[in-house]
Formats: C-alpha cells, structure tokens, sequence
C-alpha cells in the first residue's frame, strides 16, 4: 500500500514537474505598457551596444531621453550583440506580429518587410505638422523613408562612403594623388603591385562589404543604366553589360591586386591588412577614421598616414541610413510614447551628439559640424568636403540587393576569383538568386 | 520479483506528454506550414498542396545540399568510426599511456563547435595559416591553396575538421570492449588465434551493437551539422559545401521563405528516419542476442 502511495506520488510530481514553467510567476518588468506609476515603458532591442561604435551614443540619447520624459516615459534598452543576432530577432518577431514599438531599420531594410505586415505606423501627418522635424528630412532622406509617398521612418545618419588610402605606400610607388578615373586607378594598382605593395584591402565573406563597394562604384559610374541600377530598390536582373563588365574589374581586382587572404576573408580581415600597413587602399564609411587612431589596432602615427577620396569618376555612395520607425501597438499610449522616442533619437541634437562622439555622418545636411567635432576628426572633415564636390551619388548595392543575394555574393565570389565562374556566369548565379524572392 | 506492467505505460505518460509537446506537434507544424506559400513578406499563409516538394525536386541547391549530406553521413559512419574502432582496439589492450590517450583524443569532442571552426580557419588561412606555412617551410610552396575557398579542396577540408576527431565513438567503443569477458579472449589465444585475428574474428563481432550504435551518432551528428561550416564556408565557394541545414537556414534567413525551408526540414527528418533504420537493420542495432 505504502509502495502504491509512493508511486501514485512520484507520478504527480512528474507531472507537475512538466507544468513548471508553463505558468509561474510574471516578470518584474512589463514587456511594454504602462506601469503602476503611470510611466510608459518602451522596451528597445538594439543591436548598437557593447562595441558597436555607435554603443556610447544610444546610451547617452537613453540616459538624456529618460530625463527629459522622467515620470512620463521611460525606455529599457535590450541589448543584442552582433547584427545578424539583430535582424534575426526581428525577423522572429515579425512572424508573430510583435513587434517593439520602436525598430531600427539600419542597412537591413526592414521597413519594407514591417510595411509588408501592415506593422508600421505612417508618420506623414505628425512629421509634417513639425517643421523643426520636417526640416530634418533631405529628398534622399525622404526617399529612404517613404513608401508611395507617405513617411515611415526617420534617420540619424548618413552613409558617406568613398575609400581610404595609405599616403605613405602611395609615395613609395610615386603616386601623388588618388585616381580620376577607373582607368587611373587600375594603373596605379599595377604601379603599387610593382613596388611590392598590395594595392587592395578585400573581402569576399559576409557579403564582401569592401568589395561591393569598388564593384557597386564601377557599375554606377559606368553609364545611367548602371546609375538606375544602384538606385533600384531590389534589383532582379543582374545580367546587363555595365554589370558584366564590372565583375571582370572585380575578378581581376580579387585574383591580382588583394592579399591572399581576401578570399573567404571578412571585413575584419580587410580591415587589418589596411590597418597594419599591408594593402594600400580600403573602400569604407568614415565610422572607419576612429580606427586610424585606435592603438590597439594600429600604430600610433597611423592616422597621419591615411587620406580619404572619393571614387574615380567623381563617385560617392550617399544615402541616409534608413532609420527608426514606429510599430502598431494594442495601446495608443505606447505609440505615443514611441513616436517621441524617433523624433528624439533623430533630432538634429542627437545627430549632433553621434557627430561629435563617435564621427558619425548626420543624416541631415541641416546640422554642421561643429569645431569641437572638426578638431577631433579632421579626415572626417576633409572627406565629407571632397564628397560634397562629387557628381554621382547612389545607394551602395549591399543595402539594395534583395537579402538572399548577401549570401550568394559570398559564397560565389571565391569562384570568380579562381577563375571556375566568369564574370557573366557571376551574374546569372545572382539573376538566378533573385528570382527565387 | 513480479513486476506489475500495469505501471509501465503510467510511469512513461510524462516523457510521452514531453515528446509529444516538444517534438511532435511542431514536427506535425512543420509539415502542415511545408504544405504553404509562407513568407515572412507575405500577408498570411496560402495554401498550395505539395508545390514546395516539387520545387525542392527541382532545385539544384538542394540537389547539392542532399549529395553533400549523403556523402557526409557515408564518411562519417564509415571513416570516422573506424577510426574511433581501431583506436579503441589498441587502448582496449591497455597499452602504456593509454589513459593519456583516451583523456587526450577525447578532448576535441569537448571543445564547442564555434572553437574548432575558429582554430580550423586559422590553420587553413592561406597568409599564415599552419599548413600552407609548413608547406613553404619545406620547400612545396606551390601545394599551398586557400583551401576553404578554392572549389577543389574545401570539401575535403572541411571534412577534416570533425572526421578525425572520434572521441565519442573510441570512448563508447572501449567502454563495450572492455568489458568482454576475459575468459572469451583466453579462450581464442588457446585456440592459437593472434592478436590480429582475435581482434577481427571475436573482439569485432563483439562490438557490432556498440559500432552500429555510434553509426547513427555519426549519421545523426552529420544531419545536425551546421555551425562547423557556417563558420569555416557558409556553403561555399559556390555551394560546395552547402548541407541540408544549411540550405535550409539560408531559405529561412535569405529568402524569407518559411514554407519551403520547413519543406527542407521535412526532408531532413526523412532521411534521418532512412539512415537510422538502415543502420540498424543492416547492424542488427535492436536484435535481442549477439
């Protein structure tokens, strides 16, 4: 009987066992909502935290935000290291419909994928009712964050990227100054190859960030048609002259004028060899230009050795950084307090604020940059002067290229530049690709 | 003692309540969704029938993804095993250092996946990595390649990276091997067998249940792999490298497409299902005696 008892007993805890953790008590923090206290809460995801360079800057546009909404909002910073952890997470959210009521867009267009869920709240009529944010919006800003003509999203800052050359390598091979033309610039990568000095910092994994750059320049400067592509949002067909020929450039730029390790490298690859005076040149943002000075990277005379340019052919990428929107929630409240929370984070203080602490580009050509800023980064200075003089502006392809298409770049760069794809087989594979969305 | 039997199904209702929540009924989701056009750029879900099985029959990728599977399982349940048999069959006999070794040969298989493809990218790195620098070394500068990223050496590299490291399968191994009774092996050396053929014609058979069993580890552990390559390759150059999983995470992440990488999903299920019951027919795994 005993035994009996005892068995009936264990079964029961088991059972209960498997319950543990089905209910349980609620978390101490909301999820989002109002608490006891009548604050609002916004849970914020982000993926800018940690070593992310622009960590220090949403922090402090938290700490100043929670202030100057103290007893009325209040947002909670969730911290998500790494990008693609990011994109994931929102990504999983999107499939439930739950969104956080605030979401930045960054590189990964994921506007449109919230737009396709009818997740996002349209701020045309508050933005316009506010010229001191509507003043904020540049037509490409407008561009970024528009959809069939109604405002969903604002920026912070801008994507001003042209490349970076080591003054130092370029005198020993007698180069005096960066390259007019692409023709100009394939002779001054054979003038460095022959004084023993790779022209190149490359990468072909992660979907080849520096590598896209030169390949995404070379086809936007090459006719209007290349110039419409890299302004197509989602572009389909990838097999059109301008783009072939700038995939033989890419070819000959991986199997000639690149370190060895380019192919299957990652940016931080790239980066390094530019970093340690190994490639003479690297495609890249001007968040790079805090590198230069960061000794636990390079050298401490680094910087003085690094110039800036713009692309042959008078080319620079320019297009805000899609920024923060609004998601749909249960509680007006909490939209409220969202939508407070991107004007705050894209107002001109906080795109001052990202310009003066880390270099960021602002996404308004409204704010300056102010001494302090200039001071601390003068190649920042120097580059956004030589941008402003140049004649034919785009999007960069990563940021416009449908997302099954990063993958493909990696994994078929390699292949071209061993020479098994030719330049027009790499652009069916990404035809090919782009059909599949 | 007499065991009431009336129990047994009772005292199993918990793990089966477990199964059913954690495995079966989202393996069931898994295959209703395969049935759906679901995209996480769509409004909702349409139904289509067996169209996305009829898209992956047609699909090169996975076309590519499976060869590469299968091949892997083949490597890994006969390579990989006998490696970790024939190790096991030397420490059994308790050689010296042999406690060393079973310690030392086990520690890669505890090191995390992430580690290993990390270490592994190092040493195939064609700038400095360890192998294309000991081929310069010795003068064989022109057998050095990028050899993740050159179409005709990563699969074999990225084979590399786990077949040699069989610590689970010796440890399992040795564990059965030692515990054959002594008397049968006194018994093959009156009969005038040698070690070699003591080993092949009575330990071996011995062990078939144990091999057979770490065969759907080895299977199994090749349907799972994923974060070796993603790490080393992604799937490439090309997708020379791609594997099932992996496929199926770029569908899920690149594509947004829920329903065919679920349809993918499904088929991996299956042919796990396969291997195993091949595995275990063709070993006896479940048989009752020797």
């Amino acid at each position: 009987m005993k035994r009996r008892a005892l068995a009936i007993l264990l079964l029961g805890v088991m059972c209960l066992g498997l319950l543990t953790g089905c209910g349980g008590k609620k978390t101490e923090e909301p999820a989002a909502g109002t608490s006891d206290d009548g604050v609002i809460t916004i849970n914020y995801p982000t993926f800018q935290c940690g070593v992310n360079t622009a960590a220090p800057v949403v922090a402090q546009l938290v700490k100043e935000f929670n202030e100057e909404y103290a007893g009325k909002y209040q947002i909670k910073l969730e911290e998500i290291p790494g990008d693609a952890n990011y994109v994931d997470k929102i990504k999983v959210q999107l499939g439930t419909g739950d969104l956080p009521p605030v979401v930045y867009g960054a590189g990964y267009n994921l506007l449109d994928l919230a737009l396709a869920k009818d997740l996002v709240v349209d701020l045309t009529d508050i933005v316009n009712a506010d010229p001191e944010w509507k003043a904020l919006y540049s037509d490409a800003a407008l561009t970024t964050n528009s959809r069939d003509g109604k405002i969903y999203a604002s920026s912070v800052e801008g994507s001003v990227v042209g490349y970076f050359y080591n003054k130092d390598l370029f005198a020993q091979a007698g180069i005096e100054a960066p390259a007019k033309t692409w023709d100009e610039f394939f002779q001054q990568c054979e003038t460095l190859k022959a004084a023993g000095i790779t022209p190149l910092a490359l990468d072909t994994a992660d979907s080849a960030w520096v590598t896209q750059l030169w390949w995404g320049a070379m086809v936007a400067t090459a006719s209007e048609n290349g110039l419409a592509f890299m302004q197509t949002m989602n572009p389909d067909d990838y097999n059109f002259d301008e783009m072939v020929a700038a995939v033989e450039k890419v070819q000959k730029m991986l199997q000639d004028y690149t370190t060895l390790d380019a192919i299957g490298g990652k940016y931080e690859h790239a980066a390094n060899n530019f970093l340690s005076g190994q490639a003479a040149m690297i495609a890249n943002g001007p968040w790079m230009i805090g590198d230069f000075s960061d000794t636990s990277k390079t050298t401490a005379d680094f910087a003085d050795k690094v110039g800036s340019a713009i692309y042959p052919d008078n080319f620079v990428y320019d297009a805000p950084i899609q920024g923060y929107f609004v998601t749909k929630q249960d509680d007006p409240k909490l939209e409220e307090a969202a939508i407070a929370m991107v004007k705050f984070f894209t107002s001109a203080h906080a795109q001052q604020l990202g310009l003066e602490m880390q270099g960021m580009v602002p996404a308004s050509s409204s704010v300056e940059i102010s001494a302090d800023a200039a001071a601390t980064y003068p190649l920042l200075v120097e580059f956004l002067s030589q941008a402003s003089e140049a004649t034919v502006r785009s999007d960069n392809m990563q940021a416009t290229m449908y997302s099954n298409l990063l993958d493909v770049v990696s994994q078929e760069l390699p292949r071209l530049a061993s020479g098994e794809l030719d330049a027009a087989a790499f652009c069916q594979a990404l035809t090919d690709a782009a059909a599949k969305n | 003692m007499k065991i009431k039997k009336g129990w047994i199904p009772i005292f199993l209702l918990p793990a089966v309540i477990l199964f059913l929540l954690i495995y079966a009924v989202p393996l069931v989701m898994v295959f209703v969704t395969s049935l759906f056009d679901y995209r996480l750029t769509g409004q909702g879900m349409t139904f289509i029938g067996f169209d996305n099985y009829v898209r992956l029959f047609h699909d090169p990728d996975f076309a590519k993804a499976l060869f590469n599977t299968v091949i892997w399982i083949f490597i890994q349940c006969i390579a990989h095993v006998a490696l970790g048999t024939f190790i096991a069959l030397i420490l059994y006999k308790k050689p010296k250092g042999w406690k060393f070794v079973r310690t030392a040969y086990m520690i890669p298989n505890i090191i995390s996946n992430a580690a290993i493809g990390m270490i592994f990218l190092n040493i195939f790195n064609p700038q400095f990595g360890i192998i294309n620098s000991v081929l310069k070394a010795v003068g064989l500068e022109h057998l050095t390649h990028n050899w993740l990223m050159d179409s005709s050496t990563a699969f074999p590299s990225v084979t590399l990276i786990w077949v040699l490291f069989a610590g689970y399968t010796t440890t399992l191994v040795l564990a059965q091997a030692l515990s054959i009774d002594e008397s049968v092996l006194e018994a093959a050396k009156v009969d005038g067998a040698t070690p070699f053929q003591t080993d092949l014609f009575v330990v071996l058979p011995l062990l078939k249940k144990i091999i057979g069993t770490t065969m759907v580890m080895a299977a199994t552990y090749m349907l799972q792999m994923f974060d070796l390559i993603y790490i080393t390759t992604n799937g490439g150059p090309g997708k020379t490298t791609t594997n099932l999983p992996l496929l199926l995470y770029g569908v899920y992440k690149g594509e947004n497409n829920y329903g065919y990488a679920n349809t993918i999903g499904v088929f991996i299920v299956v042919i796990g299902v396969v291997a195993m019951t091949v595995i275990n027919k063709a070993l006896k795994v479940n048989d009752e005696d020797y």
